[in-house]
């Protein structure tokens, strides 16, 4: 079952050194390609639906775990913050042990364990792993809800929310995502002090019978194990595991504005303002489109040699960094183009941010550009393998988004075969000019008239994204 | 007991890093570590300049250069520094401390001869100008405002450290002062490029997917050239004792939650104490089985957040503790079971259990902290800029964790902490 796949990077050209007196204006070329490899993981299901992946590798006396459950977003409507707080009271306590006395013995070990509603890590010198990932399983299955710890969690999520309420970063992830996807959107809703306070214990309990299951389970280990062990550690710590059957949610179709319009939100006391612009997208990994956009998007905002980056920052010196991003997968995401930006500048930078969406948008980037993005990519590709867990990740993005078996063997050989036809095509598919939302949030009074004297369909919102009217 | 203090029972020769060390004649000094795992390699420059090189009224100079040094060179155009590295499929980065910056990138492995030939050109003949220095003027007050004006309980440091190092460059922060920026002339940054930037103030470490002997010869093309500068004297800076505990308040437009700080004054980064403070901060305040995070957090439900940590730097250290409070705590009443945690381990030894703990804990770190090829090259270069040129120092940092005594703990703490000579900062929501 255990593969090793090899791979040149066809980017990076194959040279030899030459041994000349050095010229210093002709930077080197680079040497012969390295050869990429990586391990698939070995792979077992169990009966209960946990699918076990191990890599086995033994670099360090060192064993990690995680268990990811792929329930898909959760929509927790007037009870948002539900999942959390379920998130919390996994850590607080199980059936046979308090809180203090699983610290301790996770501490004892010098290991990591931590659980969330959606799975949980363990991690632990060689010797100490079984023990730390027996640990992580009892918190996953056998939680005990002890009210004070309920009380303490809720108490302290009160006092987080209150603690991000002046934050313009924290205000822009709320709003930016709320007037995106609409507040009855998983991807849209947020926790308040009113949702917090309306939660009791039995709704994080029912949360947890519904969604803390086997079902739809991911158990990956890397690291110093043979896979046999690996999976008899699986059996014994889930074999007898039973949950609910979890379904992939269908959520509700939204919609990009019908025209570009500009999102305000005051915050008085804001020193830099965070401008986003941002679009709906559909961007499944397994699209015919998926690797052109991420050159695309690679080449307008994706470091610090990209047109954003160069333009908002070099150039002019309004940020300290602007980027954009776009998001992929199952369900509808963004692409966002975003900088934090000092205060008196917004107005430019927004109009900056749009020209360099459209240049993207009508004009050819150009093949030194393209080549370059590439280059970046076969790279990263390449930097990526330090990492052991990768194999691991490959196979299980492959399990969870229905990619052919050879997506990441070809994934290079994909992105390498993108024309500047292809960037261009998605950018004006991905990339909205005319249907974008710019959500600002900052201190308004220094650049609304800018704005308004450029024409823009301006609305204004609270940090909560209600709409306000403008005087 | 003899045996656990020569550290033999360590397991650790499997996690050994090796290397090989040598000087150029200008001066450089060049450290080489073969990993073949992963095609990857890490190129690395530390000089050791940082804020506390500067002149008190030129502040924010040293990571001024962390982004002057950007801006290209003899044989590079402007910006083309950052597009060489990612458009040939690499990652660079670079940071300042008040000791040291630290240059880097991260290649492909068949990229290694770029990788040399772009901190050469650096270290050679940069390109520092009026243009350059204009922009990026800009780019780090944007930095500024991002990382200190605008972010919640940024002004910490700043705050504490000007009572706790009164008269030693510490009292400033590396981002330093945007009026000295402004006000300092293009000679004067050319001036603390040729005292600062040479090779005989540098590290060179490479590491990662290479030949050693190929890397030497490549080493020797692009570096040989370099010019030796002349000796680099650090100032050296005796502060006094602090004798009475200094108060202090400062208001915050982006919090809601206040929060409380006591730093007192700790021995530098050589020093064995400072291990000893490290060991101390993991009994208060690391993991959820830690002294303060078990009293405060989980049984008394005081605070939202407790911390204590170490702020190491070479010639003295700021040892932290802080807390945030949940349900309306009064900050005082935070300050007063942190110090009843601190007074506990000065008086009582910690439990053999709690002992075994710690250890545990920092073996299960130190294995932890090598895995990268840039990780790796940075801990060489450390050892080498920050103990005495031992570059060892990584491998040898469990053996010397593992010799401190529980006994150690309690007179270091009981040194060090003692309230007569800290600050307290209260850090409060500016309305």
């Amino acid at each position: 079952m255990k593969k090793i796949f090899t791979l040149a990077i066809a980017a990076l050209f194959v040279q030899a050194v030459s041994a000349q007196k050095l010229d210093r204006s002709q930077k080197p070329k680079p040497g012969p390609a390295p050869t990429i490899t990586f391990a698939d993981p070995v792979i077992y299901k169990l009966p209960n639906g946990i699918t076990v992946l191990v890599v086995e590798n033994h670099k360090l006396p060192k064993i990690s775990a995680s268990y990811s459950i792929d329930a898909g977003p959760i929509t927790e409507g007037e009870k948002a913050g539900v999942i959390g707080l379920l998130g919390g009271m996994l850590n607080e306590g199980t059936t046979t042990q308090t809180k203090a006395q699983f610290d301790e013995a996770v501490d004892q070990m010098g290991a990591e364990v931590g659980v969330s509603a959606s799975g949980g890590q363990a991690s632990a010198l060689t010797r100490y792993f079984g023990d730390a990932f027996l640990l992580m399983a009892d918190a996953l299955r056998n939680p005990s809800f002890p009210q004070a710890s309920f009380d303490k969690l809720k108490s302290q999520s009160l006092t987080n929310l209150k603690s991000s309420e002046r934050s313009a970063t924290a205000i822009s992830g709320r709003v930016v995502n709320a007037l995106s996807f609409g507040l009855n959107h998983p991807y849209g809703e947020f926790e308040t002090e009113q949702s917090i306070n309306s939660i009791t214990l039995d709704d994080v309990k029912a949360a947890y019978k519904k969604y803390v299951t086997p079902s739809r389970g991911y158990l990956t280990f890397v690291g110093d194990i043979k896979p046999e062990a690996a999976k008899a550690l699986a059996i014994k710590a889930f074999g007898d595991w039973k949950g609910p059957v979890l379904t992939f949610p269908v959520l509700t179709r939204v919609s990009n504005p019908a025209k570009t319009e500009v999102d305000l939100v005051n915050v008085l006391k804001a020193v830099q303002s965070e401008i986003t612009v941002t679009n709906l997208i559909d961007l499944p990994m397994g699209s015919p489109d998926y690797h052109a956009v991420l050159l695309a998007n690679q080449i307008l905002g994706g470091g610090a040699d990209a047109k954003l980056f160069r333009n908002l920052r070099e150039k002019h010196g309004f940020t300290y960094g602007a980027y954009s991003k776009t998001g992929s997968g199952r369900l509808q995401s963004t692409f966002s183009a975003s900088a934090s930006v000092r205060n008196e500048k917004v107005d430019s930078a927004v109009i900056e941010i749009l020209k360099e969406i459209n240049v993207m948008r009508t004009k050819k980037v150009s093949p030194e550009m393209l080549q370059d993005a590439k280059n970046l990519y076969n790279g990263s590709f390449a930097l990526g393998l330090e990492n052991p867990a990768r194999g691991a990740g490959f196979a299980s993005s492959i399990l969870i988004n229905n990619l052919p078996k050879d997506f990441y063997r070809t994934y290079l050989q994909k992105l390498n075969a993108v024309t500047a036809d292809d960037v261009l095509r998605v950018s004006k598919k991905y990339f909205l000019h005319d249907n974008a939302r710019v959500v600002i949030v900052g201190k308004t009074e220094m650049f609304l008239s800018g704005l308004k004297k450029s024409g823009f369909n301006i609305k204004e919102f609270s940090g909560y994204a209600e709409p306000i009217k403008m005087k | 007991m003899i045996l656990s203090l020569s550290g033999l029972c360590l397991r650790s020769t499997a996690q050994e890093i090796k290397y090989i060390e040598y000087d150029l004649d200008n001066g450089l000094h060049v450290i080489l570590h073969q990993d073949k795992r992963a095609p990857v390699v890490a190129v690395s420059v530390m000089y050791h300049v940082g804020s506390k090189d500067e002149d008190p009224q030129r502040t924010g100079f040293a990571h001024f250069f962390e982004h002057l040094l950007f801006e290209g060179s003899d044989n590079m155009k402007r910006g083309d520094f950052m597009k060489i590295v990612s458009s040939n499929g690499g990652q660079n980065n670079a940071n300042t401390s008040q000791d040291r910056t630290f240059y880097y990138e991260i290649f492909p492995s068949n990229q290694l001869e770029l990788g040399l030939w772009l901190e050469s050109e650096r270290m050679l003949h940069p390109k520092i100008d009026n243009v350059g220095v204009k922009t990026q003027n800009e780019v780090v007050k944007e930095e500024k405002r991002l990382r200190i004006d605008n972010k919640p309980y940024g002004k910490f440091a700043e705050n504490i450290f000007t009572h706790l190092f009164e008269g030693h460059p510490y009292s400033w922060q590396p981002i330093g002062s945007m009026a000295h920026l402004d006000a300092a002339k293009l000679d004067e940054f050319i001036a603390f490029f040729k005292k600062y930037y040479v090779p005989n103030n540098a590290v060179l470490t490479i590491a990662g997917d290479l030949n050693i002997e190929k890397t030497k010869d490549l080493v020797a093309k692009y570096f040989n050239e370099v010019p030796k500068g002349m000796p680099v004297v650090k100032g050296s800076f005796e502060l006094k004792p602090i004798a009475r505990q200094i108060v202090d308040t400062v208001y915050d437009a982006n919090i809601q939650i206040p929060a409380i700080f006591a730093a007192y004054r700790v021995p530098g980064m050589k020093s064995r104490d400072n291990k000893v403070l490290e060991m101390v901060s993991t009994i208060l305040s690391g993991g959820g089985s830690s002294r303060l995070s078990t009293k405060m957090v989980d049984e008394k439900k005081t605070a939202l957040q407790v911390a204590a940590f170490n702020y190491t730097l070479e010639d003295y250290g700021a040892y932290i503790t802080l807390a945030l409070p949940n349900n309306n705590t009064s900050l005082n009443d935070l300050l007063i079971d942190i110090d009843a945690e601190v007074v506990r381990l000065q008086t009582d030894l910690i439990s053999e259990s709690e002992f075994k703990k710690l250890q545990n804990q920092f073996e299960n770190g130190y294995v932890s902290a090598n895995t990268t090829m840039i990780g790796v090259a940075e801990n060489l270069s450390n050892g080498y800029t920050f103990h005495n040129k031992n570059t060892n120092d990584l491998n040898e940092q469990l053996a010397q964790i593992k010799s401190i005594t529980r006994e150690e703990i309690r007179d270091v703490a009981k040194k060090y902490l003692s309230k007569d000579q800290r600050i307290v900062l209260y850090y409060l929501p500016k309305k």
